[in-house]
């Protein structure tokens, strides 16, 4: 499957987008890495997902933090 | 023997039985880690006043007359992503500089109602987001990786640090390093563990399970650990059991799964030896080994990135903002470029691993468990960054330690990985046994039987050197 990569400059523009700005020196090198992980995800694009919903599931009742970052 | 070379099972009963007081064990784990320690490097902190403290308690509470079960008065370290009130969780990171924990994870305060003694809080690869622990060597071989996420711990059971260690597991991570060190890892059924009160790496993927010298003592620890806490929207409803292993070693009945493909594709000819001889034993116990087939395994390595990326990612969002150069270049990289993950790309690996549990349950409804390799290659140089295969692919060290691991992680099945053996170069190879959800009882019957079938008794340390 073709994986079109994010230019450097790409890559800055989407990640302060994403609210993650990259220093002018980390462009090229999260870049790769960007391209790396898209080729490796893009395959699931091959899988007939039907009418599969996402593993994922909400809970109506409300849920608590468990995290300590 | 010296006290800090028992198993956890043999301190309990010495323990239970007076024959030996915790103190007296605390301080030879102590005296161990003087030797030990400053050439492994699997602690961050070592809290050793306060683990006195808590052994005298113990040993007045066990003369008393109240002794609480088997982990009481027993030494233990916890991976430095835990929370323990009053004390820095650390993660590995200069992020965390000046933490310091509010309150108790749920498996700390279940271990110290258990009677637990912690020694201290042992290294993790940086938020766990790692295969190396580079801070830590590994208890076999100084010149090789302890494995990661959770290699601190690891090689704490494996130098006899710590009678037992928690570790948590999002691709591996208590599994790889398990392996790597010849000890014991089991990484529970999603949910079985609370997680409140422990960093997250990536929410759906992350599980909190012991690392042990022997797969009863891995029982005894789990028995500890599980139950439903409210705290935890992922913990699941149900009583708390005895998981301890029965004496019975007979398998008979028992259908174990044998992978024809995936999990024997790219693995080290000595550790595909290892694992099928392990098989054998098993059916030399009784068990029937049926060959089965792994679903959408062209997947796993797309599901397993699609949902830890971005959730990695969004836990680190704020700190990526504010503190970027704190953060280990190869973690920081890799959060990074988890920004520019779309959402369509997250919810393909979320269907996906619909997908995917559906066919594995279906799989594991035709077996009792699944056994294959834990990892396909044993602890590598420290600095390698890859390992070329014999059709000369190339696949990077952490690629590798986490291929056979991540299914578990991905489905939420529960994993365990049991020493099976040696390399030609003396280091571990581990084999790992998957069940269905919430058949934690079948791995470690079935673990527990295969130790039972060695001619040297189970739970022996690393020689260190």
């Amino acid at each position: 499957m073709s994986s079109p990569g994010l230019t450097p400059w790409e890559t800055a523009r989407w990640a302060a987008r994403a609210g993650v700005p990259l220093p002018p020196g980390r462009h090229d090198a999260v870049a790769a890495v960007v391209l790396h992980i898209h080729r490796v995800v893009a395959i699931l694009r091959e899988l007939d997902f039907g009418d599969t919903p996402p593993a994922s599931v909400y809970h109506a009742e409300e849920e608590t933090h468990r995290a300590a970052v | 023997m010296q006290p800090y070379e028992l198993t956890l099972a043999q301190a309990a009963e010495a323990l239970r039985s007076r024959r030996l007081s915790p103190v007296e064990l605390l301080d030879s784990v102590l005296d161990r880690m003087e030797q030990v320690e400053p050439h492994l490097q699997a602690y961050v902190t070592v809290t050793a006043d306060r683990a006195r403290r808590a052994a005298r308690a113990a040993e007045k509470e066990i003369a008393a007359g109240r002794h609480r079960g088997p982990l009481h008065g027993i030494p233990m370290g916890l991976k430095d992503l835990i929370d323990v009130v009053g004390m820095p969780t650390s993660a590995g990171s200069r992020v965390r500089a000046g933490h310091r924990a509010r309150s108790d994870s749920t498996v700390a305060a279940r271990l110290s109602a258990a009677g637990a003694v912690l020694v201290g809080k042992t290294h993790t690869h940086e938020f766990a987001y790692g295969l190396i622990t580079p801070q830590t060597r590994n208890a076999w071989r100084g010149d090789r990786v302890a494995g990661g996420s959770s290699g601190g711990s690891a090689v704490a059971v494996a130098a006899g640090t710590a009678t037992f260690a928690l570790g948590t597991d999002t691709g591996g991570s208590i599994r790889v390093p398990a392996a790597l060190n010849g000890v014991v890892g089991l990484k529970p059924t999603y949910g079985l563990v609370p997680l409140h009160g422990v960093t997250p790496l990536s929410w759906s993927l992350d599980h909190v399970g012991p690392l042990t010298r022997t797969v009863e003592d891995a029982a005894l620890v789990l028995t500890a650990l599980a139950g439903h806490d409210p705290r935890d929207p992922t913990s699941v409803a149900g009583p708390s059991e005895d998981y301890r292993p029965g004496a019975d070693a007979d398998l008979t009945g028992l259908r174990v799964g044998v992978p024809r493909s995936y999990y024997f594709d790219h693995v080290d000819p000595e550790v595909e030896a290892a694992v099928r001889g392990a098989l054998d034993r098993l059916q030399d116990l009784g068990a029937q080994l049926v060959e089965i087939e792994i679903p959408l395994s062209r997947y796993l390595q797309a599901t397993h990135w699609g949902l830890m990326v971005p959730e990695a990612t969004a836990c680190h969002e704020g700190t990526l903002r504010t503190v970027p150069d704190h953060y280990q270049a190869d973690v920081r990289v890799l959060l990074e470029a988890g920004a520019l993950m779309s959402a369509a790309d997250y919810l393909r690996a979320q269907r996906a691993r619909a997908l995917m549990r559906q066919e594995w349950a279906r799989v594991l409804a035709e077996v009792d468990l699944l056994a294959a390799p834990t990892v396909p290659v044993t602890a590598v140089k420290a600095g390698q960054e890859t390992v070329t295969w014999a059709d000369g692919t190339v696949e990077g060290v952490a690629d590798a330690y986490v291929r056979l691991c991540s299914p578990a992680n991905i489905t939420g099945f529960p994993s365990l990985s049991v020493p099976v053996g040696h390399d030609t170069a003396g280091l571990p190879i581990g084999m790992q046994l998957l069940a269905r959800p919430l058949g934690e009882r079948v791995l470690l019957r079935a673990g527990h039987a295969y130790e039972q079938t060695q001619p040297a008794p189970a739970g022996a340390l690393a020689p260190v050197t």
